[in-house]
């Protein structure tokens, strides 16, 4: 079962208008370059931030338009997913047959030393030491999973003109856009899990709603984590004050489901924890990304004052995930290819629903199944998906027969 | 009344608009009975919120985990049809 989907997209139609139903509009084009940008991203809390912010600046005369003309090239965006998204054996079928995800694969696992061997022996094991769902398994991993693919991209010659990451495939997007080294990512990341794993017991949950709809019931520690879509949000907060929350959120006639996750990501109750991260984020070295990245804190291109800033790197775990809004940006600059580059298809049955997709001549293709269903079904879906992207040769042109033929 | 099918493609189709946040464009018109979906764009929470309309519309029970493993309308309309049909069997 590959992640593909081949409905015709109408070629002609393709300035969403962007209008979702709580009045959000993408807005701006995506800069293709870089500018300076004294703006700190935490001047003001991502809940402050209006969605109608517009610098001038945002639009640049050189745009680059996409060349979607008959035979011109697609422009490839990345969708990296974080926490929730890992399941027991993900992508594991590549692991050992597909050689620049092994090697990926192993770099990552070798970072992490001892304990990397540990979590390469939970990664596909029928009763893992630790639950893949717990921090010190699911970041690791999915770090690991996401990162591989976007270098199994890489090996293929397909390059991202844009990278989109939710919540930790943020700092995937760092590392594939330059501006963290691998090896000062995973040591950070190390470091990260065993400071989260020390945080209050918590969770996620998935309310299918807009954040107005659920507001009466927040709290100081219950607070939206993630907003995904105009009709689907992740709250987030410590154990039992979120369970109930969810159980008030149910009786209200909300549908509700737990996320995988028993830490509050994006939150407060992890706040201290990232705080204390904050000077090992200073001592490592943070550059403009060399492919933009649209932040999934900001909604916006991440500027190059915001990649060399350690305090908004060492944060993010516990700020809220605008990626509905992130996605609105990133397409209101489409047409995209979007590649989901991590194990299921969460982010991009999120963007099948987008007017950018559905109306906007943007397209989605996954690298894995929805569900893991065996080393075979992992190798057959990366293979459709590859084909999907049709790649050519880097600098030849496309030779759309030979590829439709499936040679 | 045996063999009843309380609930067919179009309708579920009708419903994932309706219930699960109704979205322009979203091509659920062509032969989508064996399409994931997830490929249609609906993850297990929309699922979720439709089994939920399902539920309280029609006054069955449906089982969970029955539900989490249809992956496509044609698994999910046979989950929903059997257990009207066992229902009805019951109220006869």
């Amino acid at each position: 079962m590959s992640a593909v989907d081949t409905r015709p997209r109408p070629p002609d139609d393709r300035r969403p208008d962007g209008q979702r139903p709580d009045g959000q509009r993408p807005d701006g084009q995506l800069p293709h370059g870089h500018r300076p940008d004294d703006r700190r991203p935490h001047d003001r809390r991502p809940h402050d931030r209006r969605p109608h912010d517009r610098r001038p600046d945002d639009r640049r005369p050189d745009d680059r338009r996409p060349d979607d003309g008959a035979g011109g090239p697609e422009r490839i965006a990345l969708l990296l997913p974080g926490q929730g998204a890992q399941r027991p054996a993900m992508a594991h079928g590549l692991y050992g047959t597909e050689p620049a995800f092994t090697e990926a694969v192993d770099e990552v696992f070798a970072l992490l030393g001892a304990e990397g061997a540990r979590i390469r022996a939970d990664w596909a094991a029928d009763t893992p030491a630790v639950p893949l769902d717990h921090v010190s398994r699911a970041q690791p991993l999915l770090f690991a999973v996401d990162y591989a693919l976007g270098r199994t991209l890489y090996a293929r010659g397909l390059r991202p003109a844009a990278l989109l990451g939710h919540s930790a495939g943020e700092t995937v997007a760092a590392v594939l856009a330059g501006v963290l080294d691998l090896g000062d990512a995973v040591r950070l990341l190390a470091e990260r899990v065993r400071l989260l794993a020390q945080a209050p017991p918590g969770g996620m949950l998935a309310v299918a709603a807009s954040p107005r709809q659920v507001a009466h019931r927040l709290t100081d520690q219950v607070v939206v984590g993630a907003v995904n879509s105009p009709t689907q949000l992740l709250l987030a907060g410590p154990e039992p004050e979120l369970g109930a929350v969810a159980d008030a959120l149910r009786a209200d006639g909300l549908t509700c489901a737990r996320a995988r996750a028993t830490t509050g990501f994006h939150s407060p109750s992890v706040r201290a924890a990232c705080a204390a991260q904050i000077p090992s984020f200073r001592a490592v070295t943070l550059r403009p990304p060399r492919i933009p990245i649209v932040s999934g804190y900001t909604a916006r291109p991440l500027t190059d004052a915001e990649a060399t800033d350690p305090v908004f790197w060492a944060l993010q775990p516990a700020e809220p995930v605008l990626f509905a809004a992130a996605l609105d940006r990133l397409l209101a600059d489409g047409p995209y290819h979007l590649v989901e580059a991590g194990p299921g298809q969460s982010l991009s049955a999120l963007a099948r629903r987008h007017p950018g997709v559905t109306r906007g001549g943007s397209r989605v293709t996954a690298l894995l199944a929805a569900r893991p269903r065996g080393p075979e079904d992992d190798r057959a879906a990366l293979r459709a998906a590859l084909e999907r992207l049709a790649p050519p040769a880097a600098g030849s042109t496309r030779d759309r027969s030979r590829l439709e033929a499936g040679a | 009344m045996s063999g009843h099918t309380l609930i067919d493609l179009p309708e579920l189709t009708r419903l994932l608009r309706e219930c699960a946040g109704e979205e322009e464009g979203v091509d659920l018109d062509g032969d989508v009975l064996d399409t994931a979906f997830m490929e249609l764009g609906y993850d297990s929470l929309a699922l979720l919120q439709v089994i939920g309309c399902i539920q309280r519309d029609h006054g069955i029970e449906l089982d969970e985990d029955a539900v989490a493993e249809a992956e496509t309308p044609r698994a999910l309309l046979d989950v929903i049809n059997s257990a009207a049909r066992d229902a009805e069997k019951l109220a006869a």
